[in-house]
């Protein structure tokens, strides 16, 4: 049995290689195109670059808070999708239900502030934090519970059945959610002020540009330093190292250290020679935002990659029945990849709730079909495809409606989707098919 | 009393019924080989062994206990451990990952590192490999680290299908030395083959398979002997 | 499939029956309410609803109108242009209704407005700004259609007036949602009013519904540094936006219209900001004063603009019954059109078009709360 599918699959490869050759032209004209068209966004981003440095760093800045908040759902879409080969639609209402969980817990029993209850005398800033973080994992343990218990009722039932049931049904199971919340005693239908765990405070202009370039010098350095002592350990002989060099949290490290050093100190020569006014700002909602769901991607990675959970969880994706042949209770480790997928969901809503400052019963369905499509762009499956997949939609909506049209943004990102599938079919981190049997 | 005995086993694909009622047993440190064309129900009669596929009927008793309606996990607790047909090792994750996960049951982390040990001494090309990705090794190496795999369950009965397929001459004497290696350390093992020779010079006894149901049972030598056997699956010899 | 037949039967006849015993009833009149009870701005449908309940439940007591009592319909149709439709279908042609208060939005009252002018009925939207509520598409105004707010020119003006005059304000940043007519005519008729008054709109910038992030086109505000940032959005817009605005470090002063009129804007994200609006409960005048304390015993609550509108509407309409002495909408209309009214949102009378002249107030958001600083007049 085994063997005939695996024949089977060694055809269709071959196949999609003569398609391949086939739709070499058409593929030559469509690159072509596209690189024309890539080459005219470029020049309007150059240019605006040139003629104002300090927006264009701003606006990368703003990229940037959107795309890690897009990574924390996105990385959901992918695990999920990599172990059931489900697209769970109702992911981006997981993400309402956290940010709806954290907005209750606020302003109904002011939990952000529990240390406070406890100890008088604590100063300020330690009530918020210990608080702001009790609030962020509450609601990923409310979201997590929520994702297990969709897959227990809704997908596991339909998990020896055609892909297309399970699909459906997590198609009912977002409408399910997005109008079971909209019942008046539920959340109701309004648009609801969200109260932040903390208050704002904008940093502006000088005090933050130094440590902007500076962090990013920091971040290449970093990384390039790492990856010179790699290659050397590896020429060594050094087996270790020659699996740590390929390390996608290394390879990002270079990339963003090295376009944003290049892209800050060049605009910061710009500004100093050209007598413009630093205006760069950011709030600590930014930062909170980019710190914490950096923490939660590098927990992920020592999860997914150091503990015995996530080898399973790997080796169950690629392979369900040798996975059950170790003893690995396949179905547990299915719930337990909701869980992860659902908690980062359910961060990633608190986050964007203290961010846009409003919640609602439908918030989820654009931010999550942008993080799915973020997903895919970085190849669905791949964690490190969805952190890139998703910083890059950050950058290409905001930039979009920066410097090209605001109200084309959502095409031009939905757009990216197309393009990246035209260049890399699997994705940018995506495996090449017929890899998995 | 048996280690493994299976009794009249009935098994089917949706209608498609793949066994009729098969029994045999495997008696502690044995080599019981159990031969058979393609699609006589080798492979099914082991998965449904180790849990992955559900009987219509029968019994399945391990050491005495009955353990057919057992799920997966259970059953490698009890360290009845399988090495799937076609290698099946987690290509994505290194050779050490492929190993931790033959001892994904076990909480004992000193004897887990003297499994590790002892695997290392029967492949010892593994533990140069130690840190790269499965898929990249070759196929015999593959093979290699799905019988190390299993071995890191601590088996007490290990089940082998095909472990000989797609392999060079050289690497099947090589498999089947450590099988014989793997067996003198006191581990029962049930081999499914259809390179029948091999099979039966090294396994104490053997079964033939035809169409989901036992044809023949003896001791491998008489096996080796019997004029339809050596017509059907030696080669006419 | 003979009882099949049985329950369709039934349900005929179920349908039916109320229709025709409408029509034969000279007891009670029909007003129908379509206001949105569901969806992003039910909270406007729900004022609405109450505050047109209010003035019938009065009237009533006090006798009703033409000696006889009215009967109302409330009917839920959500600031959609199909649910407008299909409700207004149902309360002419179903329940034997010839007059409707209604709807709330634009984009509602104008396909509403097209059915009642075939049907020869009578509506008058408390809310709804857009100049082709009452007005057909040949220019001539529609015969029994009319509205209880100022129009959209008007809010624009009025804003771009008193920013200039009060605020001192000559540069201006205009965000709007492009498809959403309310919010393109305030925005149009504000620069308008703005230019011609001598200022400059230094950043136009359009967005789209869906949109909750807003930090792209707040940096280019931000580095255009204007006066003042006209947002003329509903509230659940407003809040996203005036919050990220703060965020950005952006210190020009907001200004929005009567979008902004919720229980649910965010103080805090528009602080310091204005407002144009129908009325404001601050207003001292007598009129204001006896209706918000009657409100208040009949809600529990404060009214709002809406609700407030939605209580002129149907005063406005039941007064014009009574000077037309009978219950012809035609007549009615015709009434309508030469009097005067002395109601809450202040003194009304009809220009040509079927709107109304009459003063906007103007609100600042201030330490979170909302107070009455200035009645501007046309």
């Amino acid at each position: 049995m085994g063997k005939s599918a695996r024949e089977l699959a060694r055809a269709a490869r071959v196949d999609i290689a003569l398609d391949r050759r086939d739709g070499v032209v058409l593929n030559r004209l469509a690159q072509g195109l596209f690189a024309l068209l890539g080459l005219g966004v470029m020049y309007v981003l150059a240019q605006a670059f040139a003629e104002s440095p300090a927006i264009f760093v701003q606006q990368m800045l703003n990229g940037l808070q959107l795309g890690f908040i897009y990574a924390l759902i996105a990385l959901g879409y992918t695990m999920i999708y990599g172990i059931v080969k489900l697209i769970n639609f109702a992911h981006g209402d997981v993400f309402m239900v956290g940010a709806f969980t954290s907005f209750y817990v606020i302003s109904g029993l002011d939990l952000h502030r529990w240390p406070a209850w406890l100890w008088a005398g604590l100063p300020e800033g330690v009530v918020i934090l210990i608080g702001t973080i009790t609030v962020i994992l509450l609601s990923m343990v409310v979201s997590a519970f929520l994702a297990m218990a969709m897959e227990r009722f809704a997908y596991r039932p339909l998990r020896n059945k055609p892909r297309i049931a399970a699909l459906i049904t997590a198609i009912g199971v977002s409408f399910f959610l997005e109008y079971f919340g909209a019942l008046p005693f539920v959340y109701s239908n309004n648009y609801i002020t969200y109260t932040r765990p903390f208050e704002v405070t904008v940093y502006t202009a000088g005090s933050i540009s130094p440590w902007a370039i500076g962090g990013a010098w920091g971040l290449f350095l970093l990384s390039l330093a790492g990856y010179l002592l790699l290659k050397w350990r590896s020429r060594q002989g050094d087996l270790r190292a020659q699996s740590w060099i390929r390390h996608p949290l290394l390879q990002l490290g270079l990339l963003l250290g090295g376009f944003f050093s290049v892209v800050l100190t060049l605009a910061g020569v710009q500004i100093e020679t050209g007598g413009e006014i630093w205006d760069l700002s950011a709030s600590n909602v930014t930062l909170v935002i980019m710190g914490s769901s950096i923490i939660l991607q590098v927990i992920l990675q020592y999860v997914v990659n150091r503990t015995k959970l996530g080898k399973a969880m790997r080796a169950a994706a690629y392979d369900k029945d040798a996975a059950r042949l170790m003893g690995i209770n396949v179905d547990r480790v299915i719930a337990a990849t909701f869980a992860l997928g659902g908690g980062l969901a359910g961060a990633g809503g608190v986050l964007y709730a203290t961010a846009f400052k409003q919640v609602h019963h439908l918030m989820g369905i654009i931010p999550g079909l942008k993080a799915f499509v973020a997903a895919v762009v970085g190849g669905i499956g791949s964690i490190p495809g969805a952190l890139v997949g998703s910083l890059i939609m950050g950058q290409t909506e905001v930039l979009a409606a920066g410097f090209i049209s605001t109200p084309m943004r959502d095409a031009i990102a939905f757009s990216l989707l197309i393009v990246v599938l035209l260049v890399w079919p699997q994705g940018i981190f995506g495996e090449p098919p017929g890899e998995k049997v | 009393m048996s280690i493994l005995e299976i009794k009249d086993l009935y098994v089917s694909y949706g209608a498609i019924r793949a066994l009729h009622g098969i029994s045999f047993h495997v008696e502690e440190g044995e080599i019981v080989t159990l031969i058979g064309a393609n699609g006589a129900g080798k492979s099914t009669t082991l998965r449904t062994i180790s849990g992955l596929l559900r009987p219509d009927r029968g019994e399945i008793l391990y050491d005495g206990e009955e353990i057919t309606r057992l799920g997966g996990d259970a059953i490698v607790r009890r360290r009845l451990i399988q090495v799937p047909e076609g290698r099946r090792i987690f290509a994505p994750l290194t050779v050490l990952e492929n190993l931790e996960m033959g001892a994904f049951t076990r909480d004992d982390k000193r004897e887990v590192q003297a499994s590790m040990e002892w695997v290392f001494e029967l492949f010892p090309r593994l533990k140069e490999r130690l840190e790269q990705a499965g898929g990249t090794l070759s196929g015999g190496e593959q093979q290699m680290l799905a019988v190390a795999r299993a071995l890191m369950a601590k088996p007490r009965v290990l089940l082998m299908d095909e472990p000989s397929m797609g392999l060079a001459p050289i690497l099947v004497e090589e498999i089947f030395e450590v099988i014989e290696e793997i067996n003198e350390q006191g581990v029962t093992i049930l081999l499914v083959e259809q390179n029948a020779q091999m099979a039966l010079s090294v396994a104490h006894r053997g079964y033939v398979l035809e169409t989901g149901s036992i044809q023949l049972e003896g001791l491998s030598a008489e096996l080796a002997r019997n004029p339809q056997v050596r017509e059907a699956y030696l080669g006419g010899g | 499939m003979r009882k099949r037949f049985l329950i369709l039967a039934v349900l005929l006849t179920l349908v039916i029956l109320p229709a025709c015993g409408g029509s034969g009833n000279e007891e009670a009149l029909k007003i129908a309410i379509l206001a949105p009870l569901s969806g992003d701005v039910a909270t406007f449908g729900e004022s609405t609803r109450d505050g047109a309940l209010l003035a019938i439940k009065e009237r009533n007591a006090a006798g009703g109108v033409l000696g006889r009592q009215i009967e109302t319909t409330v009917e839920d149709s959500q600031c959609s242009a199909e649910a407008a439709v299909s409700a207004g279908n149902k309360v002419i042609d179903q329940d034997g209704v010839s007059y409707i208060i209604g709807e709330v939005c634009s984009s509602a009252s104008i396909p509403l407005s097209e059915i009642v002018e075939a049907k020869g009925v009578f509506q008058i939207s408390p809310t709804s700004t857009n100049p082709s509520v009452t007005i057909n598409e040949d220019g001539s105004t529609k015969s029994a259609v009319f509205r209880a707010c100022f129009i959209d020119p008007f809010q624009g003006t009025v804003a771009a007036k008193f920013a200039q005059e009060q605020l001192g304000a000559k540069t201006a940043a205009v965000l709007l949602d492009q498809g959403n007519d309310y919010v393109r005519g305030l925005a149009e008729f504000f620069k308008e009013a703005f230019e011609a008054g001598g200022g400059e709109v230094v950043v136009w910038e359009t967005y789209t519904g869906e949109d909750q992030d807003f930090s792209a086109i707040l940096t280019k505000v931000k580095a255009a540094n204007p006066d003042l940032l006209y947002l003329p959005d509903y509230y659940s817009t407003v809040n996203l936006i005036g919050a990220q605005a703060k965020e950005k470090g952006i210190e020009a002063i907001m200004m929005g219209g009567d979008g902004w009129d919720s229980p649910d804007l965010d103080t805090s994200a528009v602080e310091g900001g204005y407002f144009t609006n129908h009325y404001s409960a601050d207003d001292p005048r007598p009129e204001v004063q006896n209706f918000v304390a009657t409100y208040k015993e009949e809600y529990g609550a404060t009214p709002d603009a809406l609700a407030t509108l939605a209580y002129d509407a149907a005063n406005i309409l039941m007064d014009g019954m009574e000077e037309a002495g009978n219950d012809d909408p035609m007549a009615v209309a015709k009434a309508i059109e030469g009097m005067t009214f002395d109601v809450v949102s202040g003194s009304i009378a009809y220009d040509e078009h079927h709107n109304p002249v009459k003063s906007a107030a103007i609100l600042q958001v201030e330490n979170g709360k909302i107070s009455f600083i200035d009645s501007i007049a046309p």
